[in-house]
């Protein structure tokens, strides 16, 4: 898609024709996830980030101007939640690295011990800021609110996070994905 | 890219479709330094109509008291300008513009004070520190406004360098209200000026920056 078209649909998603959003994602994801992995030289994270720098450009789809081209207005929102992410990990080590240190809480009736180590492997399989995510919200109780204040991210992107988490878990421990019928 | 990205982007959609309102572009950086014009107009003759026009205004002239200090006032104005620029994403100043707009009001401040020195040469004689402290507070306290309201047009674009944008328009608003300053302090003394006017831009750039950085992570 050229340029002059991506303007256009900008345009038009600044207007309020909310459609206009699948176009531009189409056009512009696959260059912004180049880009971040590029920097992150990790798959999940990588598409982790390319799911906050979506939510960013939301909110900031009032400051494009159709009068410039808009790749580089895109790559710089990308490129400043790729530092953001940056500065927050450096600055987090509160979620804990080591999986084995983690006292998990399993059903009385499971058997226990079989089941910590079963859930500690997986959890270790999981991308690191997801399991974070699912770390921090699920084992440690915080709110979303807080995991995002903390991570720099946005309340959406915590949520998205944990979600993707614990899918990648319930795959990795082949659990079934409950249906809210059977509850 | 993945299927599990793609999934997960029409999961992403319909969190974006629950709070989705058309918005209005934002305006070109020029148009919205005009915003700050008025509060920056305040600043400008603050000190003169507060205090009084400086005692050797006589020997400056005209020229020498208001030319210059509309001259300051533009730049600061422009400085301002490049800093809403700068908040736009993907509008970033390279480095070497970032230390030309930086350089500018330094610049700016020699010319005028060496200038104004020329022409009349007021020494400060006794307790330099006293005026120097008033000169610093009161042109810093002056520029705070002009700060603030270039914080929030800042903010209001999303600048991924805050800090950047930050210190030029608070370096800018600094430039501005000593526009103003400059009116009423007859001591033209370079070491003074040098001293105690330029650190209240050089204050001025750092509450900005500070400003930026804080509203940027609110």
């Amino acid at each position: 898609m050229d340029d002059q078209a991506l303007r256009e649909l900008m345009r038009e998603y600044q207007s309020g024709r909310f459609e206009a959003f699948d176009a531009i994602y189409a056009a512009v994801a696959p260059s912004l996830r180049r880009y971040l992995l590029s920097q992150a030289r990790d798959a999940a994270k990588a598409d982790d980030l390319v799911q906050e720098t979506f939510l960013q450009i939301h909110r900031a789809r009032h400051t494009f101007d159709p009068s410039y081209p808009l790749m580089p207005w895109a790559m710089a929102i990308a490129r400043h939640v790729w530092l953001m992410d940056r500065r927050t990990l450096s600055r987090r080590p509160w979620a804990p690295e080591d999986v084995n240190a983690l006292e998990l809480p399993v059903r009385a009736e499971a058997a226990s011990l079989a089941d910590r180590v079963e859930v500690r492997r997986a959890l270790g399989q999981v991308a690191p800021s997801r399991r974070d995510a699912v770390i921090q919200h699920h084992l440690l109780g915080f709110s979303f609110k807080e995991i995002a204040d903390r991570a720099g991210i946005a309340e959406t992107a915590a949520k998205l996070r944990s979600s993707r988490g614990i899918a990648q878990l319930r795959a990795l421990m082949k659990v079934p994905k409950v249906r809210k019928a059977e509850k | 890219m993945t299927d599990d990205a793609l999934r997960l982007s029409q999961e992403l959609r319909d969190r974006l479709a629950a709070d989705f309102q058309p918005v209005r572009p934002l305006r070109s950086p020029w148009m919205r330094t005009l915003v700050v014009v008025p509060v920056a107009v305040i600043a400008l003759f603050a000190a003169s109509i507060t205090f009084n026009v400086r005692s050797d205004a006589e020997r400056l002239g005209w020229i020498g008291v208001w030319g210059l200090s509309v001259l300051q006032f533009a730049i600061g104005l422009g400085v301002v300008a490049a800093a809403l620029r700068e908040s736009v994403p993907g509008r970033g100043w390279s480095r070497a513009a970032i230390a030309a707009w930086l350089a500018i009001p330094l610049g700016a401040m020699i010319a005028i004070t060496l200038f104004s020195w020329e022409t009349s040469q007021v020494m400060v004689r006794r307790q330099w520190w006293l005026v120097a402290g008033l000169c610093f507070s009161g042109s810093a306290a002056t520029a705070l406004p002009v700060v603030a309201l270039s914080a929030i047009l800042a903010a209001r674009a999303y600048p991924t360098r805050p800090a950047i944008a930050g210190a030029l328009f608070g370096a800018g608003s600094g430039l501005i209200a000593d526009a103003g300053w400059r009116v009423f302090c007859h001591f033209g003394e370079p070491a003074h000026v040098l001293s105690a006017h330029l650190a209240a831009v050089v204050m001025s750039a750092a509450i900005g920056s500070l400003l930026s950085m804080r509203l940027a992570r609110a």
